[in-house]
């Protein structure tokens, strides 16, 4: 099976074909307003005051998006190249990121002067790059060169019954035809990691998976706090899910069946294809820069929905680089989103589609996604901003 | 067609899911596969929310998916609907370690 992707020098293939702009201040934003085919990754997050753990983990997460397929070219507006943290230093940023082949470019406020001749020559830099870009031609690509990441959210009980394992399905299909998948949200893992853990490759694996929902519930545990205050949130219980365990042993279905290769830090690439467990946290603000910070190229929001409020219009994608699709299984949710979700799963409840039938026709929209076909809240400009996973007190 | 019923997920399941409102003193029809059984419901239960179909006594395992997914609360009736009003999930409880209540 294939799909239609842009071809990169390291070999993968790109599902999208922008240039990104790593920001220092304001003025990537500004060179994105002006210079179409452009991203940039909106966080407070820069490691100022950060722990060396937290400052590595940003350095991963914009390296991963510049090394991302869907990244043709990549310029780091920096305030001087002598400036900052060792390991945000962004001729260490240009570095680990050229390795993929892709041209990238220092953009230095200092050099330049000022900063309006820091914009001028962000904004020719900028139009050159996607003017490049843009000679470049999609071409058939292998399954295998897909990468998606998935989170589950809002859940309620028909994501756990119909939601996530379609979602699970797609996963089974694409590792089966070589592909990479991630899934993560260790707090949702717990009640349920024994039930992951059998699925490691080896007993490395498992042990890594129940590591890490030991770590995260001895964390929730020391805050003194009950985790149903926290986790699951108001709209999972107001949907029917009545505790965490409940909550995690419907979440897990998104994952499918296949053996879990490995656990990944947060935006951390991964060494190989197959499934991955990412050591995450759910927020989508921060999950899905970091599944497109691992590689992913398509981010997906499994929606539950029955105790959502809101009205028609989800969020945009939070992954910079990579678009988002929205599915849900609850026709509650569809009738209230129709402008916003790709695919509609409740058909397995309903008992028009068997999940396999569901999977294969989500599979066959995924693939006319990476070849070019917009998801609904792609057609939007608005970017909502991005949150990086940091473990860290800061100081 | 509307879904019907309620599902359970496992054989060991206590709960099931409905997959419709269903009004108090409804005979819910609870499919596992191909098997079904019908539970009456005591009280009014919405759609995606859960029905016991067992009696279930204080501190007994609520199960599905065939895992335990918290303890019972109080004793529950069969046709009783089962949220965090009578169940209590034991994951995560930093109230506890803290001393706290149960």
């Amino acid at each position: 099976m294939n799909f239609l992707g842009y071809p990169r020098p390291d070999g993968s293939a790109g599902i999208r074909n922008y240039v990104l702009v790593i920001p220092w201040g304001f003025l990537a934003a500004k060179i994105c307003d002006l210079v179409d085919g452009t991203r940039t990754i909106l966080t407070a997050d820069h490691g100022s005051g950060r722990t060396s753990r937290d400052r590595e983990t940003i350095a991963r997460t914009l390296i991963g998006l510049g090394r991302n397929p869907n990244v043709a070219a990549v310029i780091i507006h920096t305030q001087g190249v002598g400036a900052g943290y060792p390991e945000l230093k962004p001729t260490r940023l240009a570095e680990e990121i050229a390795r993929s082949g892709k041209r990238v470019e220092i953009l230095d406020a200092v050099k330049e002067g000022s900063t309006l001749r820091t914009l001028e020559k962000g904004v020719h830099l900028a139009r050159e790059m996607v003017l490049e870009a843009s000679r470049i031609r999609r071409q058939p690509s292998d399954l295998s060169n897909l990468a998606i990441g998935v989170k589950c959210g809002h859940s309620d009980t028909t994501s756990g019954i119909a939601g996530n394992p379609v979602i699970g399905n797609l996963f089974d299909r694409i590792i089966a035809a070589g592909g990479t998948a991630f899934f993560g949200e260790t707090t949702e893992i717990i009640g349920a990691e024994h039930v992951l853990a059998k699925r490691g490759i080896n007993a490395e694996v498992s042990r890594q998976i129940l590591e890490a929902a030991a770590r995260t519930e001895a964390i929730a545990k020391s805050t003194g706090e009950d985790i149903r205050t926290v986790n699951p949130v108001p709209s999972n219980i107001a949907g029917g899910i009545s505790s965490l365990e409940e909550k995690s042993l419907g979440a897990i279905h998104k994952s499918g069946s296949a053996p879990i290769q490995g656990v990944l830090k947060y935006g951390e690439r991964p060494g190989g294809k197959g499934l991955f467990f990412v050591d995450n946290w759910m927020s989508m603000g921060s999950i899905f820069p970091g599944y497109a910070a691992s590689g992913a190229q398509l981010v997906i929001f499994q929606l539950g929905g029955g105790g959502m409020v809101g009205n028609d219009l989800l969020h945009t994608s939070t992954a910079v680089v990579s678009p988002l699709m929205w599915t849900t299984a609850n026709p509650k949710t569809l009738a209230r989103a129709p402008t916003s979700i790709d695919f509609y799963s409740g058909t397995v409840i309903e008992g028009k589609d068997t999940i396999e039938k569901a999977g294969a026709k989500l599979l066959k929209l995924v693939l006319d996604i990476a070849s070019g076909t917009m998801t609904k809240v792609e057609t939007l400009r608005h970017t909502d901003p991005s949150q990086i996973y940091l473990m860290d007190p800061c100081f | 067609m509307p879904a019907k019923g309620a599902l359970m997920l496992s054989a060991k399941d206590n709960v099931a899911t409905l997959l419709e409102d269903a009004a108090a003193g409804t005979g819910v029809l609870v499919r596992l596969g191909a098997e079904t059984r019908t539970v009456k419901s005591r009280e009014s239960i919405p759609f995606g929310f859960k029905i016991a179909l067992t009696d279930i006594a204080r501190g007994a395992s609520i199960i599905k998916y065939g895992e335990t997914i918290g303890i019972a609360s109080c004793d529950i009736k069969q046709g009783d609907m089962v949220h965090v009003h009578n169940l209590e999930g034991g994951r995560g409880r930093g109230d506890l370690t803290k001393g706290g209540v149960r």
